[in-house]
């Protein structure tokens, strides 16, 4: 797969908030450098027309980016009945920190729950590694 | 299996009936515990070493280091606490006082603004006893204690029979969950107890929940069914001891906490209502009353000499953001995992200290490693549940290594 699939893959903005999750928060106290935990934190819940607009299946890594980061992420279906196109949910980690606006409003409490990426599809690559976050 | 009950600092629910089974003086199982819970008792599985400058070392050579980085800063950070014991909590406060030192703790960006509201006086509140003695409705706003505490809704809020809810959940209780998505707590309360709101939008369903109580037609700008809200207000209105669990949802909603006041103002003029913040890591609330007890303030602190600075400035985020401090210590935290990857970077430009059990993305980063006791299985102590409640804690198995006290005791001797 070469750099260019990347450039004409369609780029969809998303709006994410972050939730928890038992069994990720449980793997990262057992093994912060784990694959479990990797698998729990590198994901993203999407709608399914947000899937479609991406061409990307369940499953498939995505490309999120922003202008403080970015990293490659499994895409998942949210399962959720209500319809949230343009929003998507990726559980608090490292991954999702990657994302969050540096800039605070000099409040001291950045935008955690409710930031902005470009998603596009990264059919192929491998998800971010936690070291290579750090 | 020992016969003892132990408390599980898996979280700031401090659970305190815990059985565990020892192995060759490790605890190899652990009962009654939660999923998080059994993981943290269990210890880690990437314990920290004692290092300087990455090559393994004695801890008193570590702390001899540790004392020089601080001694020769100018503008020391020392952060985190929120797993730390509170007599570790004491000590670090001592040391920023002593070195002039900026000192936060997690919950600058977390629940810091319920946690200074209740100690100020401003938001009514009451223990996790009285929910599950008394509580008949319980609100869960922008929470998911089915995945952040496991058993909240088991212990306390929801599902017991407490006192005077001899009924339970099925007949004596009302679960509503307030949030932006259908969480596994919301499928608890079920599609009736579910109010789900757009993203920010908890300031105007406040204020319309404030206008139904007051017997006028709640409006909000996304059009949520009138009919639910003054449904809503109707059971809030009837509650005999209610309560309000916040979460991180509402919190990070809230620019200031005058919608939460005015909210709370009118429920408790036609009803009974009390807040309990959902602390998440285990003794976040400890630190908080301790610094306020010292200072007046619960975090964002800088002393300098005999004056305490306070505000944003002088929080983990900014401080970091705008390269303010120039040396750090972090105890019972790892801000590379809970803070944004850009304002940590500064971390990596400074001399960095990390006391911990377990290895974590800042103890990687760090010039000196030290390893501590994991407080509450290898060193007792005391520790701040999230309705700040008291809570001691027992040693339960032996270590060799320093509890987190002592660490930052012998840090402070050697300056």
């Amino acid at each position: 797969m070469g750099f260019g699939q990347f450039l004409s893959a369609p780029e969809v903005k998303l709006r994410i908030v972050t939730y928890r999750d038992i069994f990720q928060d449980s793997a990262k106290v057992t093994s912060l450098f784990g694959e479990d935990y990797e698998k729990l934190s590198a994901i993203i819940k999407l709608d399914p027309k947000d899937l479609s607009k991406l061409a990307i299946k369940e499953g498939d890594t995505l490309m999120l980016k922003n202008g403080f980061g970015k990293v490659v992420v499994k895409a998942q279906n949210s399962g959720y009945e209500k319809p949230h196109t343009g929003t998507a949910y990726m559980v608090n980690s490292p991954w999702s920190n990657v994302l969050v606006p540096e800039d605070a409003g000099g409040t001291g409490v950045p935008e955690f729950k409710d930031f902005e990426v470009l998603a596009s599809s990264a059919k192929g690559a491998k998800v971010t590694g936690i070291r290579e976050i750090i | 299996m020992d016969n003892d009950n132990y408390v599980c600092t898996g979280c700031a629910l401090l659970c305190d009936d815990i059985d565990v089974g020892l192995e060759n003086g490790k605890v190899a199982k652990v009962h009654t515990a939660c999923r998080k819970g059994f993981a943290f008792m269990k210890g880690c599985s990437n314990p920290l070493e004692c290092t300087v400058d990455g090559k393994k070392t004695d801890v008193d050579s570590a702390i001899r280091e540790a004392a020089e980085i601080l001694r020769n800063a100018e503008r020391p950070l020392i952060f985190g606490h929120a797993n730390s014991s509170s007599g570790a909590q004491k000590r670090a406060i001592g040391i920023a006082r002593k070195i002039n030192g900026y000192i936060d703790d997690t919950s600058s960006f977390c629940q810091g603004p319920m946690v200074e509201a209740i100690l100020e006086g401003k938001l009514k509140t009451c223990t996790l006893d009285d929910v599950r003695h008394k509580a008949d409705v319980i609100v869960y706003w922008g929470a998911d204690p089915a995945n952040s505490h496991p058993r909240h809704m088991s212990r306390y809020s929801y599902f017991p029979r407490g006192k005077e809810r001899q009924r339970g959940w099925e007949e004596d209780r009302t679960a509503i969950c307030i949030d932006v998505r259908k969480s596994d707590t919301a499928e608890i309360c079920g599609e009736s107890g579910l109010y789900q709101i757009p993203v920010k939008g908890d300031v105007e369903f406040m204020d319309a929940l404030v206008s139904a109580l007051s017997g006028k037609i709640p409006k909000t700008s996304y059009d949520f069914d009138k009919k639910r809200l003054l449904e809503l207000a109707s059971i809030l209105k009837k509650a005999k001891f209610g309560v309000i669990f916040a979460g991180l949802g509402m919190v990070y909603a809230l620019d200031d906490r005058e919608p939460l006041y005015r909210l709370m103002d009118k429920l408790n003029s036609v009803s009974n209502f009390h807040l309990i913040p959902m602390a998440g890591h285990y003794n976040m609330r400890g630190f908080n009353q301790i610094l306020f007890e010292e200072t007046g303030y619960i975090n964002r602190v800088k002393f300098n000499g005999a004056e305490i600075l306070h505000g944003p400035e002088y929080s983990v985020v900014e401080a970091l953001r705008k390269k303010a401090v120039d040396a750090a210590l972090v105890i019972g935290a790892d801000p590379l995992t809970s803070l944004p990857r850009s304002v940590v970077r500064h971390l990596e430009e400074i001399p960095l200290i990390t006391i911990d059990p377990c290895q974590t993305l800042t103890s990687v980063k760090a010039k000196v490693t030290i390893p501590c006791a994991l407080v509450g299985v290898e060193s007792g102590g005391t520790a701040v549940r999230m309705d700040g409640v008291e809570i001691g804690l027992k040693q339960i198995v032996e270590t060799d290594r320093l509890s987190d006290e002592e660490v930052m005791i012998r840090i402070s001797e050697a300056l």
